[in-house]
Parts: C-alpha cells; sequence; structure tokens
C-alpha cells in the first residue's frame, strides 16, 4: 500500500508537470493548426534560459518569470517568422511536421551549442519534504502541483468567460467563419503563440525543477508524453489534455512500482494505442 | 472545453492526425532524440602550443612539418557528454608538451574531437567522416564503450592505431592487432566496487546501472562478485537514461535499504536519482560506490547540484586506477594539462579533476607513446610505429625509464633504450594489447578536489572476482 501511494504521489507530480506541457501544447494546435514538434525545444531552451539566471544569482522563481515571457516572446516570433509563412502558401499539414521537426533540432542544437552537452541544476531549495500516507513531496514539489491546478483553472476562465477565449474556440472551429464574423482572426492566433509560449515556459522550468538535472536534449522523451496526453484527452480538448496528462503520469509511476520500471512508457502507451483503436478522437473527443 | 464544433472539421482534422502522429512519434523517438541528428564531427582544432619546430629527421609517410591529427572519438553530446572534454584535455595537454619538445620529428600534432554522441548509431557514419576527412590522422583515442563495439573494427580495418576507454571484456580475448587499452576490463570495476564495499564492511548492497552499454556491462560481473563477498543485493535498478525522473527506482532503493548503492548513470540520471533518494530517504544521502568514470569535473558539478556538495562527497567512494599524484611524470603531466585551463571545448568544472581523470592520465600516456613510438620508428605510420610502443611501454632489457615525451626523445635521439613511465604508472601490454594496473579509491572534497583514500591490492580483487 505504501509503495502505491508513494507512486501516486510522484505520478502526481508527473502529471502537473505533463499538464502544463500538454495544455500548451494541445490549445497551440486546436488554434493554429500547427502540431508543433519544436515545442519540446522551446520548453528546454526556457529551462536554459533560466538556468543562466540562476546561474548568475538570479532566484530561480523570478528566472522562471522571465522565461516564461521570453518564451512567449519565442513563440511569436517562431510562428511570425516560421510557421505563418509556410501556412500562407498552403502548405501541405505533413510538410509543416517536418519544418516543426527542423526547428526541434535547429533549438535544441542550438541550446547545445551554446550551453554544451553536460547535465546541469537550477540552485534551489526544495524546501521541507512533507510525508504522509506513504507520500513523500517536497515543497517545491507542492508548488509545482499548484501552479498546475493554476494553469488549469486559468486555462477555464480563459476560454469559458474571457472574449479572447471565445475568439480562440471560434478561430479553432472555423477560421475563415470567424474572420466573417469580425473577429481578427491574425491577432487571435499571435495571442494564442504567446500564451501557449508562455505555457511552454513554464512547463520547461518546472520540468526542470522536476527533473533536478537536465541537459539539452532532455525534453525528447516528454514531448511523446505530451504527444501521448494530448491525443488520448483527444487532440485540440485542454480538458482532454488534462485528463490525459493525469492519466499517463499516474499509469508510467504506478506502473513502474509493480513492473520493472524499464515497462512505464510500455505500458502507458499501450494503453494509449488501445484508447485510440477504440476511440480514435480521443476521451474527450466527439465521434466524427 | 472543445475547439472543433464542425464535425467535418473534426474529421479532417483526425485525418491529419492519424497521418502525422506516426511521424510525430517516430520523429520524436528518432530523430529528436539524443543520439541521432547532429552533425558528426566538429572541425579540428589545433592545440595551443603547436609549434613547429624544424627537424631534420623527416618521418616516412607524412612530409616534415606538415601537422599530424588525433582524433578523440567520443560522446561529445547525449547523456554521456562529460567523456569527451576529458579525453580533449588529455589530448590538448600531451600534444602541447609534445609540440613544445619540438613535436613529433618535426610534425606538430593537433587535436581533433569526432562526436560519437555515444551511440553506435551516430559513431559508425562520424568515424567514417572522420577518415574520409582528416588525411594527416596519426592516432586515435576514446572510443568508450557506447561505440567501441562499433568502431574498433572500423578503426582497425583503417590500420590506425587507437587507444580505447572501453572495459568490455570482449577486448581481453579479440584481437584487433591495431587496438591499445590502458584500462581494465569492465568486470575488473565490478570486482574493485565490491572490494571498496567490502573494505567499507557494507553487507547490503543496491545495484543503479544506465541502460547505456557501457554501464550494462557492470553488472553480471558485480553480481556475481557480491555473490562471491557474501554481500546482500538488495535491488537492480536499470536507469533510462532518456528518463528524466527516477522517482520510482529511488523508492525500490530506499525501500530495500541498503548500505551503499553501486552505479554508473552518466549525464543527468545519476545526479537526478541522488536528488529523489535524498528526498525520499527523508533528506538523507544513501552512500554511492561510482565507477571510474566519476571522476570527471561534470559528474561532480552535476551531482553536487543535485544533492549539494557537502551531501554527496560525505558518502561518496569511486573506484579508480592508481596514478601518480607526485615525481617527475607527474609534474611534467600536471604542468602540460593545466596549461590547457580554458583552452578546451566544453570542459566545464574544476580542471584539476582531469588529473585524476581516467580519460585524462591514461589517453596522455597513450599519446606520448605513441608519439615516442614514431620517433624511434621514424614513421607515422601505425603498421610501423605499432610495435615499437610496446617496445616502449614494456621496455626492453637494459631501458632507461623517462617520464616525459621530453626526457624520453632526448635518450631516443641520444641512442638510448626507453621505457616510458607516465603518470599512469608502468606499462605492461599482454597480447591483447591490455595495460591494466592496480586500483585506488577516490573521494572528493566538497570543492571537487579529487582525494585517494585508499588502494585495493590485486589480492583484494581476486578474493571477490566472480
Amino acid at each position: 500500500m505504501t509503495i502505491f501511494l508513494a507512486s501516486v504521489g510522484f505520478g502526481l507530480v508527473t502529471s502537473s508537470v505533463l499538464a502544463i506541457a500538454a495544455i500548451g501544447f494541445t490549445l497551440q494546435f486546436g488554434v493554429t493548426d500547427v502540431l508543433n514538434l519544436a515545442y519540446g525545444a522551446v520548453m528546454i531552451a526556457g529551462a536554459f534560459l533560466a538556468y543562466l539566471l540562476n546561474s548568475h544569482g538570479v532566484n530561480v522563481w523570478i528566472a522562471l518569470v522571465v522565461a516564461v515571457a521570453a518564451c512567449a516572446g519565442g513563440s511569436v516570433l517562431l510562428n511570425a517568422g516560421v510557421y505563418a509563412p509556410f501556412q500562407r502558401r498552403g502548405t501541405a499539414p505533413i510538410t509543416m511536421v517536418i519544418v516543426s521537426l527542423g526547428m526541434t533540432l535547429i533549438i535544441e542544437f542550438g541550446v547545445q551549442a551554446i550551453a554544451g552537452g553536460t547535465s546541469v541544476s537550477y540552485a534551489m531549495s526544495n524546501g521541507p519534504t512533507v510525508s504522509a500516507g506513504g507520500f513523500t513531496l517536497t515543497a517545491a514539489q507542492f508548488a509545482v502541483i499548484g501552479l498546475s491546478l493554476l494553469v488549469m483553472a486559468g486555462t477555464h476562465v480563459l476560454l469559458r468567460y474571457t472574449k479572447l477565449g471565445k475568439a480562440m474556440r471560434a478561430t479553432a472551429a472555423n477560421r475563415t467563419l470567424a474572420r466573417n464574423c469580425g473577429i481578427r482572426a491574425g491577432r487571435v492566433i499571435a495571442a494564442t503563440w504567446a500564451i501557449t509560449g508562455a505555457l511552454c515556459g513554464l512547463a520547461g522550468v518546472v520540468f526542470a525543477m522536476d527533473a533536478g538535472s537536465f541537459n539539452a536534449t532532455s525534453t525528447d522523451l516528454f514531448l511523446v508524453l505530451i504527444l501521448a496526453a494530448t491525443f488520448l484527452g483527444g487532440p485540440g480538448q485542454a480538458y482532454g489534455a488534462m485528463l490525459g496528462a493525469v492519466i499517463i503520469g499516474l499509469s508510467t509511476e504506478i506502473s513502474a512500482a509493480y513492473i520493472t520500471p524499464s515497462y512505464k512508457y510500455v505500458i502507458a502507451f499501450a494503453a494509449l494505442l488501445i484508447m485510440l483503436g477504440v476511440r480514435p478522437t480521443g476521451l474527450l473527443g466527439k465521434a466524427a | 472545453m472543445k475547439f472543433t464544433s464542425l464535425a467535418a472539421g473534426r474529421r479532417r482534422r483526425a485525418r491529419v492526425l492519424a497521418a502525422v502522429v506516426s511521424v510525430a512519434a517516430f520523429a520524436a523517438l528518432t530523430g529528436c532524440s539524443s543520439s541521432s541528428s547532429t552533425p558528426a564531427s566538429t572541425p579540428a582544432v589545433s592545440t595551443a602550443a603547436a609549434s613547429a619546430a624544424a627537424s631534420t629527421s623527416g618521418a616516412a609517410g607524412q612530409p616534415t612539418g606538415s601537422p599530424l591529427t588525433v582524433a578523440d572519438v567520443a560522446p561529445f553530446s547525449g547523456p554521456d557528454a562529460a567523456l569527451g572534454p576529458t579525453y580533449l584535455a588529455s589530448c590538448y595537454g600531451a600534444t602541447a608538451a609534445i609540440n613544445a619538445a619540438g613535436g613529433v620529428s618535426g610534425h606538430p600534432l593537433t587535436c581533433k574531437s569526432v562526436d560519437t554522441r555515444g551511440d553506435p548509431a551516430d559513431a559508425v557514419p562520424a568515424v567514417n567522416q572522420m577518415f574520409a576527412t582528416t588525411s594527416n590522422l596519426a592516432l586515435v583515442i576514446g572510443c568508450t564503450s557506447d561505440e567501441a563495439a562499433a568502431v574498433v573494427p572500423i578503426i582497425n580495418a583503417h590500420k590506425m592505431a587507437m587507444f580505447c576507454m572501453t572495459g568490455q571484456s570482449e577486448f581481453d580475448s579479440v584481437h584487433f592487432p591495431y587496438f591499445y587499452r590502458l584500462v581494465p576490463p569492465d568486470l575488473e570495476e565490478s570486482y574493485a566496487m565490491v572490494a571498496i564495499a567490502q573494505q567499507l564492511h557494507y553487507t547490503k548492497i543496491a545495484l543503479a546501472f544506465g541502460n547505456d552499454i557501457g554501464s550494462q556491462t557492470f553488472i553480471q560481473p558485480a553480481i556475481a562478485s557480491l555473490k562471491k563477498a557474501g554481500i546482500t543485493l538488495t535491488t537492480d535498478q536499470t536507469l533510462d537514461l532518456n528518463a528524466t525522473t527516477f522517482r520510482t527506482e529511488a523508492e525500490a532503493i530506499v525501500q530495500s535499504h541498503p548500505d551503499a548503492i553501486m552505479t554508473e548513470a552518466l549525464g543527468s540520471a545519476d545526479p537526478t536519482l541522488f536528488a529523489e533518494i535524498k528526498q525520499l530517504n527523508g533528506g538523507k544521502m544513501i552512500p554511492i560506490i561510482g565507477t571510474s568514470a566519476a571522476i570527471s569535473p561534470p559528474f561532480f558539478k552535476a551531482a553536487a547540484a543535485a544533492v549539494g556538495a557537502s551531501t554527496f562527497t560525505a558518502g561518496f567512494r569511486a573506484d579508480n586506477l592508481v596514478t601518480e599524484t607526485s615525481g617527475p611524470a607527474f609534474q611534467a603531466f600536471s604542468a602540460a594539462l593545466l596549461a590547457q585551463q580554458g583552452k578546451v571545448p566544453g570542459a566545464t568544472g574544476d580542471f584539476t579533476t582531469y588529473l585524476s581523470a581516467p580519460g585524462g592520465v591514461h589517453l596522455y600516456d597513450g599519446i606520448n607513446l605513441a608519439a615516442l613510438a614514431m620517433v624511434m620508428s621514424k614513421s607515422t605510420d601505425p603498421s610501423v610505429y605499432g610495435p615499437d610502443m610496446l617496445t616502449i611501454g614494456n621496455g626492453a632489457s637494459g631501458a632507461t625509464i623517462c617520464p616525459s615525451f621530453a626526457s624520453c626523445v632526448a635518450l631516443l635521439n641520444a641512442g638510448k633504450s626507453i621505457r616510458y613511465e607516465g603518470p599512469g604508472g608502468p606499462t605492461s601490454f599482454d597480447g591483447y594489447h591490455d595495460s591494466t594496473g592496480i586500483f585506488q579509491i577516490d573521494t572528493y572534497s566538497a570543492n571537487g578536489a579529487v582525494n585517494v583514500v585508499g588502494n585495493l591490492t590485486a589480492a583484494q580483487l581476486r578474493a571477490v572476482a566472480g
């Protein structure tokens, strides 16, 4: 029972980091129609920017804010400079995936060229450790879980109650119709890149905090988990991404507790494949 | 919250997704993975002190005065990225000292880094590219366990001498004429780790090794050795070097209540594991017994950052081959290496740690042995100078012992027979060109300095040999 509760605790932390990333990823994809595989690379770029500041004495939580802002700006530029020109030319979606893959390598190896290939860590305190009934989490991990809950709540408020959120939903549903209704789709898309870029930066720094030690390619496997959470919940579905993140995060950690940890990703992806076989549109996606 | 209210839009998107998800997953797993898509080699870099001192004793196979290249074939990126710069530091140090002493019969030496990314799939094209683009190649160093099995046959087929940093046991008994090794087989290092555990009176040991080739080779010898030593194996955890957390593995280790953990999982894996073990063990670190690969500045830097330098160093031990810490050989080595501080690409952390790093010491010796053999044989052709490395390393009867390239080459020029004994101690090559010494036990100070706290005799290793 103790190991089960412990693994549930670990799973919640993993789910929290994954949820922040997956919400940003699915929002980005849903509104902009770009399956941005460079998302993980932007995450690690944000993590390294925070590391650069942190290594010069800046508190990691302040560095996080800077990284969030930088990734928001960077994502807007990434779209304006790379993806939007391709989209304007009517580039096929599969080609856009290849473009984003190219951007992944450019960003990732650019970071590596600057920061080096070795692993780094933030100088930060994880705070006191709280243990209760098998759960063993640090204050920093509770903060990550709290941040994740804030992001989820903020996403709900944004999409449900704000003008921008409603415009994002309209643009996602039908960009041409949204334009005809007076929505400035271009601005909405730019705002989406900024918001999801900010979430990407946030995810990158909390990912690095959670990992403890990271390098330029650390998010490679994590990107696959983001994709899994996104598709499990239903692509374009913000709530689906949250649910998918919880399922993937918990299933990897709980399965690792009872079978060899080497199989934890196998279990998670087997579940994903079965789910997609039964319900191709994801848990919260409506059947076509 | 749903974004796509039109069924047609959903169907279109579902089709697109079905097409791209497989590409995306594949790309993320392969193209974006840590080891597949980088340019394989970096441009050649000249050592700072490259002096092209004129010499009239032209070497066969190379025009007089033209530079010769020593290629560092090792991971410069990926989980084992710390290894390449360690070897490059030794290359910079050795070649600068050789060049300052007039070079190899008038040929200055330069160093070139070839990034294998620690993956045979990347290493093979990188090595092929190296041979295609390096006309003046004289020696290869590096070739770690990550890629040795793939690249050693290729390098051997090109008849190029190599000093490899692999402990893989297959090289104990398979003869590659151009393969040389100054480090022990991994199984001996496994025995050394168990001997350390025995010396510290540990009775319960957990294993945590990375899933890379170089780390996996330790496990079976270690298990057999633990059994022979009467030490209980509490758990054996394999760490996926691409994973980002090891909480479950850490929990399993903590729950098994070991006295210490024997580990080698480079990159960010071990530091992450240490941090999670500390968290799950009530803020206390379990003592660590590492391999000689843990004696490197990047490893110390990452581990100390993960759990705190004092916490990490308090219970850390690592086996390492005995190396000189004083005397003329060490002084020459120390002066040569430390002169390169700040000049070696990718070298981070406390540069003095390289004075104890296995790659730093033994590849320095390997480069000196090769350079002296080139002088002795008056050839830069490995098929010609190779046998002289054995002569100079093992020493002929009546040979004069010399501790540096400069002192040895002076003796050679005087017509004397020599035996080179560098900072790695005496060399004794066997029929497979393996030469291994005895082990010492290293610790770190909180500032990253390496301390020698004990030695392991051959008898101690034999006693725990599984």
